[in-house]
């Protein structure tokens, strides 16, 4: 079996006049962790809703594990796990009666299920707590006890969306690392997040931009395509953009916290001049540095020049 | 001391305006403070009464004679009673329980001989005592039929009757079931939308965790508590004018007394309705709970202990007790003195100082835990 | 296919035991599920009266002779009548009218007695409060009866003759037509429709605010097996508030339970499943706790009235009759009445079962069906 875990071909979703996905296409391996980025009313949510077979699609075709999310939707539900943005876990329950009750919701009873549920909740780090009313646990262990739900059956495809929503950064990271354990043993992990520093840890990325997929690429790639160059940190005091701007090779300079991000083509310049350029135009205290280009510089530079770029 | 005050108003008055926007955003709200109100009304005013007729009326004639005939056109003429079957006495009992006959007449055979030979004749009246109203009314009714029987047949009457009673009905000599509803359910209307009404929209803002934000700002808590009660308390007194107007309308449902006096009666009613809505969002913080203990708190007592269905006066003592601490028993009988009898303050005063005691109270109650659960 | 089949068994067990155990685990609702049909009854029971007697009455008596003495005394012990007060003059008894302390007074004129002794006609007067209808229908009646019994009395004995015709009553059932045995089986009705329309309602809503009804859609969980399985506890709890309060009704008002317990069960099942229907169906209309808690509202208030609990159906508009062959509540309190005090079994309630299940069936089918639909 190759068939990648998730396709999507001309996936559209209109609510009333407003296209909340529009003809959005990808592929997704299995056992990669596929993340997919976008500002907020990007079309994130409505892309996972119907993937997930909570929302009919209004236009094209997506087929998740093998199965077509519209002809098959119950064959869809028993080989996927679904994580929202919101821990929607029984707050009233007990941690074992939230599990309890997601192993009986995907069919699971008996031995078989008491067996799974001990093995999830040493997994998320939760055995010992099984007898805590949910409502009484801290952020993170309710969101790694919402991961455990949702992997009770074992699920091919995993669709987190936003999980680590307002959870603080060390749990952020525990929770990282149990997504990787998981695609190590080939679990495909669809996830939706705000946090670009997280979205490195995915094999690939797709970035929405008001309901259009712009761009689909490893996170390497997209810095290479969206933004090439050096970029170059300088910091100091009276540091003008504006007349770097002006010089030729130099490609972009932004403002970036107390100094300045400056993308320039290596082949036409180089930093001794740009630091030559600032000291000319009032620097004082200058120091450069040259630094490695986020998906930070790669969503804005997208989501900036999207509407030019996906104009055909 | 003035700028505190123009403070003062200035905070509740942006309480209020907050509150009704709340109101207008959800249309709902409004729906059930205004056109479920007027529903109501009408299902009951045309719905409940308790006079009945048409009754189905089973008959075993076992004399099939013109005398026995007669009579059962006496039961029938009057429009009183349907006939609704020819049985065997026998299957009475089968009748009634399959709710098709609400009494059987039974008239023996040798009827009309009795009646000939001028010897007293019995009929039996089988009822279905399962529905005790109705079967008062049966009874009420076939005895009135047989008696005025009985004198058409029995000898005239040698002269003036030696006894004789006048009846006089006064207030609603009609004896019309709305005149005597329409106050009742104001009562019971005005309760409901008032005590659900805040007991979901405070509940609401404690489980949204907006009502917090309100103790972070400056807003004093009986700031709130009255800001909250105001927008109420003017869609309540709209309420109050609907269910008059209709009654009016409708009904014909007089105001024989001081409207004024009817107004002051509603609102001091209103206040303490409020009051106890918000005392039970303060207690239970959680709309599902709010809404149960309100519905219980203030549907049943108002309905069942304010005098507004069943009289106070048949109940067991503990239950007249109690019916005094319910303030629907003081609007009802206020509202009713004003509006059919056309009392004045002079009779009704008892029932507007206990609804101003209610209301001072429970507002009390309300604000002094409310501010227990911030302590 | 049969593996398939268990697993929609397991799957309806996960949703059952779930709703059950957060049902228990607030003390609050627990609270609400037994407490409130207890107080109910109770109130009901003792506060609902259609009886009407003790009505306080004020007595004028101008006359103050033996004959007005032994007349009043006679009209005033059958029960239906109590005597409050007595007044020298009618203004006075008036006022107290006015007051709402009496709400019958009896006037007897100087000169009763002499014209009652005379054979002259003697003249009673009875000024009733109306604003109450029933209650002064009763009272007059009252009155009516007793000098109109003494009048055929004296008549007869002056004319040698008996009246020729006369009624003999029989009462089924219920001869003291006390009011509790008809009342609590519409209490049974009433209460049930009200704890499991407005709790699911209200719990379906909740799961959707918080969010875990998203979750539990995207498991195979069907549609069917959810409604199914959040209902299952409110069903045991609606059986259990039913020995409830058929156990208070016989310990207090001696209900009695003539007919087929069976019967009852199988039609308290048949209504509870419409009235959780009803419940899920204004829950798929409304996106909050509040909206629903309105919408059940908005139905119970209603259905309670045309039921035919309170006032007889026979009493009302033609129209509104019509309309209360659409309320369910009408045909469970049709169908408890008959067991409980008929006597009545299967083969005299088989209509009323069946109407139940046509409106089981009907309403959870609707709420089944607009809940898919909102998936789409």
């Amino acid at each position: 079996m190759t068939a990648p875990a998730v396709v999507a071909r001309d996936l559209s979703r209109r609510f009333g006049d407003f296209t909340a996905v529009d003809r959005v296409s990808f592929e997704v391996e299995r056992g990669e962790i596929f993340g997919y980025l976008g500002a907020n009313g990007a079309g994130k949510s409505t892309t996972i809703r119907m993937l997930t077979g909570l929302l009919a699609p209004s236009g094209g075709e997506a087929r998740v594990a093998g199965h077509d999310v519209r002809a098959e939707p119950d064959r869809v539900k028993g080989a996927i796990g679904y994580m929202s943005q919101k821990f929607s876990l029984y707050l009233d329950l007990p941690v074992a009666e939230n599990l309890r009750f997601f192993a009986g919701a995907q069919g699971l009873s008996g031995k078989a299920r008491d067996a799974r549920a001990a093995e999830v909740l040493a997994r998320v780090g939760l055995a010992g707590r099984e007898g805590a009313v949910t409502a009484s646990l801290p952020g993170g262990a309710r969101q790694r006890l919402a991961l455990g739900c949702a992997i009770l059956h074992r699920p091919q495809v995993l669709f987190l969306d936003e999980p680590t929503a307002g959870v603080d950064p060390l749990a952020r990271r525990d929770f990282w690392a149990l997504i990787r354990e998981l695609a190590a043993g080939g679990t495909t992990a669809f996830v939706t997040t705000h946090y670009l520093d997280e979205a490195e840890y995915c094999r690939r990325i797709g970035l929405m931009v008001d309901g259009r997929l712009v761009a689909l690429d490893t996170p390497a790639a997209l810095k290479a395509r969206w933004v090439p160059g050096q970029v170059l940190v300088a910091r100091g005091r009276g540091l003008d953009a504006a007349a770097l701007r002006r010089l030729p090779g130099v490609l972009a300079a932004e403002p970036f916290g107390a100094g300045l991000h400056v993308r320039l083509d290596p082949d036409r310049i180089g930093a001794e001049r740009v630091a030559a350029a600032l000291r000319g135009a009032g620097a004082r205290e200058l120091s450069l540095a040259s630094a490695a280009p986020s998906l930070e510089d790669v969503f804005l530079a997208v989501v900036g020049g999207a509407a030019q770029e996906a104009a055909p | 001391m003035n700028g505190r005050l123009s403070r003062f108003a200035t905070r509740v008055g942006a309480m209020s305006f907050k509150e009704a926007l709340h109101v207008r955003r959800d249309p709902r709200t409004l729906y059930m403070a205004l056109v479920m109100p007027v529903v109501m009304l009408l299902l009951f005013g045309y719905g409940v009464s308790f006079d009945v007729d048409h009754l189905p009326l089973a008959v075993a004639d076992g004399d099939r004679s013109e005398s026995s005939r007669a009579l059962v056109r006496a039961f029938t003429a009057s429009g009183e009673f349907d006939r609704v079957a020819e049985v065997d006495p026998a299957r009475a009992d089968d009748l009634f329980r399959r709710s098709r006959a609400a009494a059987v007449l039974v008239i023996p055979w040798g009827h009309a001989r009795r009646l000939a030979a001028g010897r007293p004749a019995a009929v039996e009246l089988l009822v279905d005592g399962s529905d005790g109203t109705t079967a008062n009314q049966v009874l009420a009714k076939a005895d009135a039929i047989v008696r005025a029987e009985g004198r058409r047949l029995g000898p005239a009457p040698a002269s003036a009757p030696p006894l004789e009673v006048q009846v006089l009905t006064r207030y609603n000599p009609a004896g019309r079931s709305a005149v005597y509803l329409v106050p009742g359910l104001a009562a019971y209307l005005l309760a409901i939308a008032a005590v659900l009404l805040t007991a979901l929209t405070v509940a609401g803002e404690w489980e949204r965790g907006s009502m917090e934000q309100l103790f972070a700002s400056p807003v004093g808590r009986l700031e709130i508590i009255l800001g909250k009660l105001l927008p109420y308390l003017a869609i309540g007194l709209v309420q109050l004018l609907l269910v008059l107007a209709v009654g009016a309308a409708v009904f014909e449902v007089p105001i024989a007394g001081s409207l004024w006096l009817v107004f002051a009666l509603g609102l001091l009613f209103l206040v303490g309705m409020l009051g106890q809505g918000l005392f039970i969002s303060v207690v239970t913080r959680n709309q599902l709970v709010a809404t149960q203990a309100g519905a219980l708190s203030s549907l049943l007592p108002s309905m069942l202990l304010s005098g507004m269905l069943f009289p106070i006066e048949n109940m067991p003592a503990p239950l007249q007790a109690l019916s005094r601490v319910i303030p629907a028993r003081y609007l009802v009988h206020g509202l009713r003195g004003a509006m059919l009898k056309g009392n004045g303050l002079a009779v009704l005063w008892p029932d507007l100082a206990s609804l101003a005691l209610f209301a001072v109270v429970i507002v009390a109650l309300a604000t002094a835990r409310f501010r227990r659960r911030l302590a | 296919m049969t593996a398939a089949r268990g697993a929609g068994w397991v799957r309806l067990a996960a949703v059952a035991r779930k709703e059950w155990l957060q049902t228990l685990r607030d003390r609050r609702i627990v609270f609400m599920l037994v407490v409130a049909p207890l107080v109910q009854t109770v109130l009901f029971g003792y506060a609902v009266d259609f009886q009407v007697d003790q009505v306080p009455a004020a007595v004028v008596d101008g006359d103050r002779t033996p004959e007005s003495r032994l007349h009043l005394r006679r009209l005033l012990a059958d029960g239906t009548l109590r005597r409050a007060a007595a007044f020298e003059s009618g203004a006075a008894a008036l006022a107290a009218m006015d007051r709402g302390e009496v709400a019958l007074a009896l006037v007897l004129r100087p000169g009763f007695g002499e014209d009652l002794l005379a054979g002259r006609t003697a003249r009673v007067q009875a000024v009733l409060d109306g604003t109450d209808p029933n209650r002064a229908t009763v009272a007059g009646a009252a009155a009516s009866r007793y000098f109109g019994e003494r009048a055929a009395e004296l008549a007869a004995s002056r004319a040698g003759v008996e009246p020729p015709l006369r009624l003999v009553p029989r009462i089924f059932y219920n001869p003291s037509l006390r009011t509790p045995p008809y009342m609590i089986p519409g209490v049974l009705a009433m209460l049930l429709v009200v704890v499991t329309t407005i709790v699911t309602a209200m719990g379906l809503a909740r799961e959707r605010e918080s969010g875990t009804l998203e979750q539990v859609l995207v498991t195979p969980v069907a549609p069917m097996e959810l409604l199914a399985g959040k209902m299952t506890p409110f069903l045991v709890l609606g059986l259990f508030d039913v020995l409830l309060v058929l156990t208070v009704g016989t310990l207090l008002f001696d209900l009695p339970l003539r007919g087929s317990l069976p019967v009852l069960g199988a039609g308290t099942l048949l209504y509870l499943l419409t009235t959780l229907g009803i419940g899920l169906l204004i829950s798929t209309a409304s996106r909050t706790q509040q909206q629903a808690f309105l919408g059940g509202f908005l139905f119970v208030l209603p259905a309670v009235l045309l039921a035919g609990v309170v006032t007889p159906i026979s009493s009302m508009p033609r129209a509104l009759q019509l309309v209360t062959w659409l309320d369910p509540l009408r045909y469970y309190a049709e169908l408890s009445r008959a067991v409980l005090q008929k006597g009545a079994g299967a083969a005299e309630l088989w209509p009323q079962l069946l109407e139940l299940a046509a409106f089981g069936i009907a309403i959870f089918g609707a709420a089944a069906a607009r809940f898919r639909r909102e998936l789409g």
